[in-house]
């Protein structure tokens, strides 16, 4: 590659709230590549993109387009270089046309010149195959072509640089492959592609290069070249260990004791749900857990890990299937019934669902017990019980706070994060639901956490592991499943997993 | 000690930010007076002798705090809740035009207390009936409450005005009325005082909700609510109805306010007659930073205010509009030094 760099980040950090985001991360592209950023949700690979397009601005680091040192303030900076982003979520007016949303923000002068737009876009149009009808609504239109729209959007603005967030998530097969077709021809004429995925094959199908980023970091970089001397299969499991890391499969995670026998604390029995979107979200979700064990559920979709907790919580309606709690059906129940019958659900945003930032920590104690005593009676509160809870809370788990009054905000990642566990420990629940406990936290709070959980399931306590994380399912879990693309395609015991098998499950490869 | 400083410091910002934009304003008032070539000296300097220089004046402003505590009493919860019941006015004119119509009827053929509940009770069910609607479209379809009760004050602007002259006007008198409340059925008064118990009612209400926000369960779901809606859907809370509650409550407050106008004042309901408290009220409410304690002063200040611009729009020809015009810029700067407070909070 002795062409010039089109873009060229250098030493990116970024941190929100104590959580590393991009530690130090170099990337670079070149005209006519198509360059994926692989790594699984959470690993960094949006806030770096974010910070190229001007919607977050990076700690530490530097960004050259074209080699000139530049400062990316804003979003219409990184268009003015050359530089779109085509979302996960669109970002069109569904209630205007194609052409009227193409030239939203570009207007030259006070008047629509929507005839000379008309011409660039059939120019456009033919360059690279995207075909539209300019005077179609956006809301009347498919998925697919919402997405043609972005990405015309970004062709419009004379874009060099195209930056793709997750393309094909919402996408079928056949719509992918003429994602990628498309993408292609860009590449021909000399554009840039990033494309931003989680999806192994996709990166490997359709990509020159591929950066793997795990938990913030550059893990690797790999070149079209050393991709072509491996087969496919050496190639994934190649990536699959920069993705997940090495781990000693046996060794050094607690040993779990065998409670069998015993009827299990919760059960689920055929449960399905809709996401967000309508669609059946999960399917068919059959598993149970006993009495003092820790099942960890592995998947690398943030969605669905957050679609089965909310499911187990009640805050997401079971739309078929049941929902069994010693020995009780609890399908039907709310959120803060469960809550009462001893399930305890820590979030994996903390930031914005597990606490409210802006209220003190007493009053963040009882976001959702403040109806049982002694935190209130006959509805009246008791701020002197809540205080010395929370006091309590702040002493018994180490969280680093100026006090029961101290506002949430004031606190760091790591330490609201103890503070809403050790809500959700603190009266001895019957089960507990986390997802992603440990996201984004020093080595230090992640091992206290761990060792909560495991110190919680040895009392009794069932725990149901949410994560993507292998190296924390392997340390914590007494049995381990894995959800995909809405079903769980694994359940074993620990000591039958192997680090390999449980990332090619999470993955979605299939052994043949 | 530092910590009782630094509590009354606290306290204080929120105070004296209240006290700079109402300085700011009556300057801002001052030049479009000097401007419609008005003195502002002479004015303002009648202004305070009408509202607070004569016991005649004090007592009349005293008598006018009463709509705007109760209704402020109401406001709390909502604004509380992150809701925004900007229809006070409607839900003010659809309880006063219940007690014009129902208090005649009623007051000879109960006993004095139970007529006087009876009047209040429907007058609360008229405010709440009033904002009902708005409230189920927010919980059900989540559409926005600011329009909603707003659009349904004017309705209700039109439809008062419309049972006045037809069905509920009393043919007796000239003007569209209801029939006049003999004086012995009116709100009964403060001992000693021509001050009726509406000001307690107020007082008692603002306390009231006030203690409701801050020391109860439901106070801390509004809370809750406003503040972060997620955590509040996460904990499990019932938005929808906790938005329907908020909403009610400040409604059914709005309603006896009228009530407690047409009772105790009016003594019987007008077709034209709307006193606008609620555009009053809601300034207020924003003022004093949803704290019942300190929309007390703030009441009495805006009371004032009208009182005096009532009388000095008399003697000086200055509409009596400016007053709601020194309201609005209250607010104006207001936000303005909220802006600023944020700003410097964050440096």
């Amino acid at each position: 590659m002795t062409a010039q760099s089109l873009v060229k980040l250098t030493g990116i950090t970024k941190r929100f709230r104590g959580v590393v985001a991009n530690s130090n991360v170099d990337f670079d592209l070149y005209p006519g590549e198509i360059h994926s950023i692989l790594g699984e949700n959470g690993a960094g690979k949006t806030t770096l993109m974010k910070i190229l397009s001007g919607v977050h601005q990076p700690d530490a680091g530097t960004i050259r387009v074209h080699d000139q040192p530049v400062r990316i303030r804003s979003p219409r900076d990184s268009l003015k270089l050359g530089i779109g982003m085509v979302y996960q979520h669109f970002t069109l007016v569904p209630n205007l046309s194609v052409i009227e949303n193409l030239t939203l923000g570009f207007e030259d002068g006070f008047f629509l010149n929507l005839k000379k737009a008309r011409i660039k876009l059939r120019r456009i149009s033919e360059a690279y195959g995207l075909f539209i009808d300019p005077d179609r609504e956006i809301r009347s239109l498919s998925i697919r072509d919402r997405q043609r729209t972005e990405i015309l959007k970004v062709l419009f603005r004379d874009s060099d640089v195209l930056v793709l967030d997750e393309p094909t998530s919402m996408l079928s097969a056949a719509e992918a492959e003429s994602l990628f077709q498309t993408l292609r021809a860009l590449r021909q004429a000399g554009k840039a592609v990033v494309l931003i995925t989680h999806n192994l094959n996709e990166a490997l199908a359709a990509s020159d290069r591929v950066t793997i980023m795990r938990s913030g970091e550059k893990a690797a970089e790999l070149s079209n070249e050393a991709l072509a001397g491996l087969d496919k299969k050496a190639a994934s499991e190649k990536i699959l260990t920069y993705m997940f890391g090495s781990i000693p499969v046996s060794g050094a995670g607690v040993a779990a004791e065998d409670v069998s026998g015993d009827q299990p604390v919760v059960e689920l029995k055929r449960v399905e749900a809709r996401d967000s979107r309508g669609r059946l979200g999960l399917k068919h979700i059959s598993f149970g857990i006993g009495k003092g064990e820790i099942l960890g559920i592995a998947a690398i979709d943030g969605e669905e890990r957050r679609l089965l907790a909310e499911t187990i919580a009640g805050q997401q309606r079971i739309a078929s299937g049941q929902l069994i709690y010693r020995q009780q059906d609890i399908t039907r129940k709310t959120v803060a019934e469960r809550f009462n019958l001893g399930i305890s659900y820590i979030t994996d945003d903390r930031i914005n669902e597990g606490c409210v930032l802006d209220m003190d920590l007493a009053e963040n104690t009882i976001l959702k017990s403040y109806g049982q005593p002694p935190f209130s009676r006959w509805g009246i509160l008791n701020r002197l019980k809540i205080n010395s809870f929370a006091a309590g809370l702040i002493k018994n788990f180490e969280i680093r706070a100026a006090g029961p009054d101290a506002r949430v905000r004031s606190l760091s990642g790591g330490n609201i994060q103890k503070f809403i566990l050790a809500r959700g420990l603190s009266d001895s629940p019957g089960l507990i639901v986390c997802n992603s406990p440990t996201y984004g936290l020093d080595a230090k709070t992640v091992a206290f956490i761990r060792e909560l959980l495991i110190n919680q399931s040895r009392r009794g306590t069932a725990v149901l592991l949410l994560t993507s994380d292998i190296d924390e399912l392997f340390s914590v879990s007494s049995h381990i499943g894995i959800l995909f693309n809405g079903e769980i395609v694994g359940l074993m015991r620990r000591t039958q997993a192997t680090t390999e098998k449980i990332a090619k499950l999470m993955l979605g490869i299939c052994e043949s | 000690m530092t910590d009782l400083t630094s509590v009354a410091k606290a306290d204080l910002k929120p105070a004296i930010l209240s006290i700079f934009s109402i300085c700011c304003s009556l300057i801002a008032g001052g030049i479009i007076l000097l401007v419609i070539g008005k003195n502002p000296v002479v004015y303002f300097g009648l202004l305070l002798a009408r509202g607070l220089g004569s016991s005649l004046g004090v007592t009349e402003s005293i008598i006018k705090m009463a709509p705007l505590l109760i209704i402020s009493a109401g406001l709390l919860p909502c604004f509380s809740a992150g809701l925004w019941n900007i229809g006070a006015e409607g839900q003010f004119l659809v309880g006063a035009m219940l007690a014009g119509w129902a208090a005649p009827l009623l007051a000879a053929r109960l006993p004095c207390p139970l007529y006087l509940a009876a009047v209040a009770l429907l007058g609360i069910a008229g405010g709440m009936a009033w904002i009902l609607l708005p409230a189920m479209l927010k919980a059900r379809y989540d559409i926005n409450e600011i329009i909603t009760t707003l659009m349904m004050s004017w309705v209700a602007i039109s439809l008062v005005t419309w049972l006045v002259k037809g069905p509920i006007n009393d043919l007796s008198t000239v003007p569209a009325q209801t029939t006049l409340i003999p004086l012995k059925y009116r709100m009964p008064m403060i001992p000693c005082t021509r001050i009726h118990i509406g000001l307690i009612i107020g007082l008692a209400g603002l306390i009231g909700m006030h203690w409701l926000i801050r020391r109860t369960t439901v106070g801390y779901q509004f809370r809750v609510m406003a503040a972060n809606k997620n955590a509040a859907r996460h904990a499990g809370m019932n938005i929808a109805r906790l938005t329907v509650y908020s909403l009610l409550i400040s409604g059914g407050l709005a309603g006896l306010a009228g009530v407690s106008d047409v009772l105790a004042i009016k003594g019987l309901f007008q077709g034209n007659w709307n006193p606008q408290y609620a555009m009053a009220a809601i300034p207020l409410v924003f003022l004093a930073r949803l704290n019942g304690w300190a929309v007390i002063p703030l009441a009495f200040f805006f009371s004032v205010l009208g009182v005096g611009g009532e009388f000095v729009a008399r003697e000086l020809g200055v509409p009596v509009f400016f007053v709601h015009v020194l309201e609005g810029l209250t607010l104006l700067f207001f936000a303005v030094s909220e802006y600023f407070e944020k700003k410097w909070e964050h440096q």
